[in-house]
């Protein structure tokens, strides 16, 4: 078990800087998620934290040791591939007891080691497979094995879920997150997918554009994100935006009609421009007297309830509601928004002004 | 005709033209090659012809020229193949990581093979001629000859000349088809290798060399038929002497038969070395099913 600690680092190639000053620490025994859209930099910091690249500038202390010139073997972190790159040429046992085998510990010693990790993963009827005879699921279960039998530092892991189907990924997401709670082993997760961020995590750190966003809690980045990239990636539906004017007795203005009234935050001007987040499932209806006007445009049926496309003039957004109410294309419908609902986003910069 | 013989014979009927394409030009030939072997044929002389039956292979016994052929056949081919084929694979694994020019070095590399065999012969046989090529001299130089001898008037030495030709010409057929086994390779095996503990050498020894083995098996039987089956370089370099001291079977069945004119004995010298490389081909493939099932 192991904190990570990174400081100012930062990542080029040489067609401009992927990662540029990333500030983190991640403690022991943590489960964190880099977390961001492809080409954020999330998997290159991933392999910076493993060594398979070097930084550029900044420093990358693994328990306290400076590994910036430390080479991947020697800092006894494991890692699991997004394509489990399981060696071809080997049985599952063999997969699993490599890096046992690289210690040269005792091979009664690494037999138990591999027998237990099989028995904790239900690989044990599969051990002397090759990969190629193993379903996804089955590899992916192997690629972890291959990890745990280790007992490392920490574990990285580079998006494995997502050569997945649905079902086995929300599987593995149970099972990896009770392996966590088992191992207790500090954990950093890469994933682009918000519902792996949110579920398994205990911190997230969202990523875009090779900076760091926000880093909290799932539940912190949900209810405070501290900007609009942050407000749109976590979600589904994902928030809506509105460009809303902030009159002076703190009421924000959509296409004319008064959506809510905040507390005026300090610093803005009345009659200033701002976007309004709204969750879709805080928005609740109500009579067409009452509320907002708003009219129907397209209704989504998810089984837990409806998502109803909404037009208010000419701005769009999202409703989420279960209750059982039939809702028709066309249909005009009133629309109420709770005072602590509405977040106001800078439409500038897209920093969280409240 | 039923409809069940039609269709049973349909198959045939279909990959007939193909088959009698394969008779004719491989089947026919080989078989009355192999038939000038029990008979007596020399070309010039109109009254051979005879059936000899086993007569020419009981000769070949006591032939001292098949003999020294075959133990050269077998250096030869044994020592070119393995030069070939270690210095393919380095060159492959020098090519196999990004530097810049690679494009460019890769081609040179690449251009020993597209040069006719016997152009390359007949150059290696000038570099080896103190006269007019330094090879002499910069082997006196490193205190491997004595005087700047020609090495291809050496009935001891003469064999190592076309040996040195062959391996530089062979060189990057290795290292072209070791190439494309290295880089079909997933990258992420040899980083799962690395965290995992394995140092560059341990995972050129677990990694690299397991997934090249198929790779390896199936070029290694080639070119060994190949380089046995190759009297070109001999025969432009030293024509088989001096005193037929560097003649290999292939090399020996073409003076047998272009220049002493006897087609029948040298089928049968023929015969025996393809019987020797279908008994090596055999084996090695034998060898690489049982790898395979091992695997």
């Amino acid at each position: 078990m192991a904190t990570i600690t990174l400081s100012r680092v930062s990542k080029d190639y040489g067609g401009g800087p992927v990662l540029r000053g990333i500030d983190l620490e991640i403690r022991e025994g943590e489960f964190v998620a880099l977390m961001g859209p492809s080409g954020c930099g999330k998997s290159t910091l991933l392999r910076l934290i493993a060594g398979l690249e070097e930084p550029s500038g900044g420093q990358i202390h693994i328990d306290g040791r400076l590994v910036n010139d430390v080479a991947p073997k020697d800092r006894d972190l494991a890692m699991v591939f997004q394509s489990y790159a399981l060696y071809p040429h080997m049985t599952v046992r063999e997969n699993m007891s490599f890096a046992l085998k690289q210690r040269r510990l005792p091979p009664a010693e690494i037999t138990q080691a591999v027998e237990a990790a099989a028995v904790k993963l239900g690989l044990t009827n599969l051990l002397e497979r090759k990969p190629k005879a193993l379903s996804g699921g089955q590899r992916q279960r192997v690629a972890m094995g291959r990890a745990i039998v280790r007992n490392p530092k920490a574990f990285l892991f580079d998006e494995p879920l997502s050569n997945l189907d649905a079902r086995l990924r929300e599987q593995m997401r149970y099972e990896i997150r009770k392996l966590h709670r088992e191992l207790g082993a500090t954990s950093v997760y890469v994933t682009h997918d918000q519902v792996e961020a949110m579920t398994m995590a205990d911190r997230i750190v969202a990523l875009n554009d090779g900076a760091i966003q926000q880093v909290g809690s799932p539940q912190d980045l949900y209810d405070t994100p501290a900007n609009l990239f942050v407000a749109g990636f976590l979600g589904s539906p994902p928030m809506n935006f509105l460009d809303a004017t902030l009159a002076a007795d703190g009421a924000l203005v959509v296409e004319g009609q008064t959506l809510a009234r905040v507390p005026p935050p300090a610093g803005l001007a009345p009659g200033a421009t701002v976007t309004l987040g709204l969750r879709p499932e805080r928005l609740a209806l109500a009579d067409p007297a009452e509320g907002v006007a708003a009219r129907v445009d397209v209704v989504e049926t998810t089984g837990t309830g409806q998502v109803a496309h909404l037009a208010i003039g000419a701005q769009r957004l999202k409703l989420f509601t279960m209750d059982g109410r039939r809702l028709a294309p066309g249909e005009v419908v009133g629309m109420v928004v709770p005072p602590d609902a509405p977040l106001l986003f800078d439409p500038g910069t897209g920093t969280r002004i409240a | 005709m039923s409809r069940a013989l039609a269709l049973k014979l349909e198959p045939y009927f279909y990959t007939a033209p193909s088959l009698l394409l394969i008779a004719a030009i491989m089947l026919v030939p080989l078989v009355t090659g192999l038939s000038y072997a029990f008979h007596d044929l020399i070309l010039l002389d109109p009254l051979s012809g005879d059936f000899v039956g086993l007569d020419h292979f009981r000769e070949l016994l006591d032939d001292d020229g098949f003999w020294t052929a075959l133990r050269n056949t077998v250096v030869w081919t044994a020592v070119s193949v393995a030069l070939q084929f270690t210095f393919g694979l380095i060159l492959a694994l020098l090519l196999n990581r990004p530097f810049p020019g690679r494009g460019l070095v890769q081609a040179l590399v690449f251009l020993p093979w597209a040069v006719p065999g016997f152009l390359s012969g007949l150059t290696w046989a000038w570099l080896f001629n103190p006269v007019i090529g330094p090879l002499p001299h910069w082997l006196q130089g490193l205190g491997l000859l004595a005087t700047p001898q020609n090495i291809l008037s050496d009935p001891h030495l003469a064999l190592w000349g076309p040996i040195a030709a062959n391996v530089w010409w062979g060189i990057p057929f290795f290292a072209i088809t070791l190439l494309a086994a290295l880089q079909s390779i997933p990258k992420d095996i040899y980083e799962a290798a690395a965290m995992d503990g394995a140092g560059p050498l341990l995972r050129f020894r677990r990694v690299t060399l397991p997934l090249l083995a198929p790779t390896i098996a199936i070029t290694v039987m080639l070119r060994t038929v190949w380089v046995a089956n190759f009297a070109e370089l001999i025969v432009v370099m030293t024509k088989g002497g001096p005193a037929d001291a560097t003649q290999i079977l292939s090399s020996y069945i073409f003076t047998l038969a272009f220049q002493r004119l006897d087609f029948g004995y040298a089928s049968a010298v023929a015969a025996v070395l393809l019987l020797l490389l279908l008994a090596y081909a055999a084996a090695v493939m034998v060898l690489r099913h049982a790898m395979t099932e091992r695997a």
